[in-house]
């Protein structure tokens, strides 16, 4: 029936996610399509919370009141990444899926992911997509884009359909 | 073909039956990675869709149950125009020339959906073939949009950003500019470390 060699360990495949609501909808179309019944993949969620010093960085360079200011920016994250997580665990309790690892890591999205992969040893990484057209992606750059180049093993990319034709 | 592929486990546990069937479309060419994407599909990603396909459920547009749709794409024949000589004297390919190039690619695109075909057969998964002439790049894109498929699944080379900027990729075109979440599945190099 099985042909290949490791049919009897489930394969992993690593979904990241951050606030947005692609990366919802990623979610819960990966769960739709690939979980539904009998899922042959071992779930991890796995969450890159940006770091404070990062989130502040961007206001300048030189910013006198940055101190004071990181804590504050330090909870506020916290507090979206368990919302975040919190979200993701709700999903997955709706779809009855029980065997999941959901996790949020401090860092650079790219990074983060990339490293969870090597952790998991994913064979999937499933990243939402924000649909930005090229100059936007130039300047913000995209975790999908260094994620489907640099990451060891197979990509998905989920997009949310701007318009339903 | 025989009935109901894959396994008899009648799986009826779960959200009740929220099963979604997935339109799922593979890009392939002559390239071994294609293959390995396709391969890659029908072990991991179109199993849990087969075992739910019963003999005698029609597939209506090619949505039922378990269904691969494979596109093939056919790049354009150019007519080339070899310049030769130091003169600048240039050479037209005469036409009995274009013809066999063009029938000897027909046979190379032929030979490549249907080992493409034999391998869904094999793995018990009905699947239909689109060979298409064009770029690429858009007539994937192209393709995907017409078809209105759930999934895209295509190989990538892996090349590094100078050569892919050179050489261009099709997966990196398809996976900015595809209306369908796509999925690229890469060469697994380190197969036997994986644990």
């Amino acid at each position: 029936m099985a042909t290949s060699s490791d049919s009897e360990k489930k394969q992993v495949m690593v979904i990241g996610i951050d606030d947005s609501e692609h990366s919802v909808y990623a979610i819960n179309w990966t769960l739709d399509h690939f979980f539904a019944k009998n899922p042959s993949f071992k779930l991890v969620l796995v969450h890159a919370r940006p770091s404070a010093t990062s989130a502040v960085g961007f206001a300048g360079p030189v910013y006198a009141g940055a101190a004071e200011v990181l804590p504050i920016v330090d909870s506020d994250l916290k507090k979206i990444a368990a919302r975040v997580l919190e979200n993701a665990k709700q999903i997955c309790i709706k779809n009855n899926i029980t065997d999941v690892v959901v996790e949020a890591v401090e860092g650079d999205p790219r990074n983060v992911l990339c490293e969870a992969v090597e952790k998991y040893h994913a064979s999937v990484l499933v990243v939402g997509s924000h649909g930005y057209g090229a100059l936007k992606r130039a300047v913000l750059g995209s975790v999908s884009d260094y994620c489907a180049h640099h990451a060891h093993c197979s990509v998905m990319i989920v997009k949310k359909p701007k318009t339903k034709h | 073909m025989e009935a109901s592929g894959g396994g008899d486990v009648q799986v009826s546990g779960g959200a009740g039956e929220r099963r979604m069937k997935m339109k799922v479309m593979v890009a392939i060419d002559e390239s071994e990675l294609s293959f390995h994407a396709l391969k890659w599909a029908l072990d991991n990603v179109l199993n849990t869709m087969a075992t739910t396909a019963t003999p005698d459920e029609n597939i209506e547009g090619g949505g039922g149950g378990g269904m691969v749709f494979l596109v093939h794409i056919e790049p354009v024949f150019h007519h080339a125009v070899y310049p030769i000589g130091s003169a600048g004297a240039v050479y037209y390919p005469p036409s009995v020339v274009e013809g066999s190039v063009k029938k000897a690619q027909q046979e190379k695109s032929v030979s490549i959906v249907s080992r493409a075909l034999h391998m869904c057969k094999d793995k018990q998964i009905k699947a239909q073939s689109v060979i298409l002439n064009g770029d690429p790049r858009e007539m994937i894109c192209q393709a995907v949009e017409q078809m209105q498929v759930d999934l895209l699944i295509m190989g990538s080379r892996g090349l590094g950003k100078i050569k892919r900027t050179f050489l261009g990729s099709v997966s990196d075109y398809c996976a900015h500019h595809a209306k369908a979440p796509i999925l690229i599945v890469k060469p697994q190099e380190e197969d036997h470390k994986k644990k």
